[in-house]
């Protein structure tokens, strides 16, 4: 019963969006070979942008951040959008869930 | 090779401990093995299910399909959640009135929904991070190191099921009061943990406001960008810079959980 209602509380929280990204500024992030390029991206803070992600393979990579909450896997050779909303001044770490040891990259919202 | 070991591992882990307490559970309270079978249909239900999704997010190239795709990935982390939190409360449930030894018809109804809730909690568990795995090893097949990718992920795959065996063994070897306990406590924090990330899914698509992010910083304490402070994110829900919003479901959801395990415990 109280797991019913449980969904269903969470299920109105629950839209799909679609993120319109022709408005904001664009900024590219290439994964390759369990590495990232570049490692650290400078963004303006308090800005919303779009962060276009290549995964060049031969693997798959996963972006993905805690502090950002974002979770991505890409397949070799696919493309994704990520929208990122405003951001308070600092560094947010993330990296290459796939490929731990290599893909560490941080962006620094200035 | 040692990141292959890793990566499938950590991967396989949620879904082997799910299918280990499950069946460390049915050996103690179900004599009729019925419930073990479901058990075993909703693994082999989630391998499919894994192998089909895994597929999906490996064709995907255009914008829409994949957000298609993480729509669907963050509701099987809410239903995952739910489910196995219903379950919990179940085999509680389930467990007096063994004890209270009912009428048996009643009973047979009850287990029949129970068992069907066993065969889909396995299933989602092994799907959802099954198809992680399945993407991971594509690539790595693609890598080109074959010897090492087979070698990596079969240790992952049986290191994985040792750590959910030890742990069944362990819980077994219990009594069944504490059994019942333990494992019901390890299932819900589990489930907090999915809900945690299915809300961190909402908020990186901007579809829930974060209120208030991070509320806290405790990374200097616990990192949870460490390979092991990650594993303790993934399995708790522990997160070194939560949101507000992350907190108050957080919150909410023990205050249901709380209240509905005291009245499951009086009836």
């Amino acid at each position: 019963m109280n797991t019913a209602r449980l969904l269903f509380i969470f299920s109105l929280f629950f839209q799909s969006t679609v993120a319109t990204a022709a408005d904001m500024p664009t900024y590219k992030l290439l994964m390759k070979d369990g590495r990232i390029h570049p490692e650290t991206l400078e963004v303006p803070a308090m800005t919303r942008f779009r962060l276009e992600v290549k995964n060049e393979g031969p693997g798959a990579a996963e972006f993905e951040s805690l502090e950002l909450k974002k979770e991505l896997v890409l397949a070799p050779g696919v493309t994704r959008n990520l929208v990122f909303f405003p951001m308070k001044p600092g560094t947010y770490k993330f990296f290459d869930d796939f490929h731990p040891e290599t893909g560490q990259g941080k962006i620094v919202a200035k | 090779m040692g990141n292959a070991f890793f990566v499938v591992w950590r991967e396989s882990l949620e879904a082997f401990l799910i299918a280990g307490i499950l069946y460390a559970w049915l050996q103690a309270n179900d004599a009729t093995g019925k419930g073990k079978r479901a058990l075993f249909i909703g693994l082999g239900a989630g391998v499919g299910l894994a192998l089909l999704l895994g597929w999906a997010l490996l064709t995907v190239q255009d914008e829409l399909t994949g957000e298609a795709l993480e729509t669907f990935q963050t509701a099987t982390l809410f239903i995952a959640a739910g489910l196995i939190t219903q379950m919990v409360l179940w085999m509680r449930k389930h467990g007096r009135q063994m004890k209270a030894r009912l009428h048996a018809d009643l009973a047979a109804a009850r287990e029949r929904s129970g068992y069907f809730g066993v065969a889909v909690v396995a299933a989602l568990a092994v799907a959802r991070e099954g198809a992680e795995t399945v993407i991971f090893l594509y690539g790595m097949a693609q890598e080109g190191d074959l010897s090492a990718l087979l070698l990596g992920s079969l240790a992952g795959f049986a290191g994985a099921g040792a750590t959910a065996w030890l742990a069944a063994k362990s819980l077994a070897r219990l009594n069944i009061a504490l059994l019942l306990r333990l494992s019901s406590i390890l299932l819900l924090i589990l489930a907090s943990a999915l809900l945690i990330a299915a809300i961190d899914r909402l908020i990186g698509a901007g579809t829930l406001p974060p209120l208030l992010d991070p509320v806290w910083d405790t990374s200097m304490l616990i990192d949870d960008t460490t390979k092991a402070g990650k594993l303790l994110a993934d399995f708790s829900g522990y997160r070194a810079r939560p949101a507000l919003s992350s907190l108050l479901v957080w919150a909410a959801y023990w205050g249901v959980v709380l209240f509905a395990w005291r009245r499951t415990g009086r009836g």
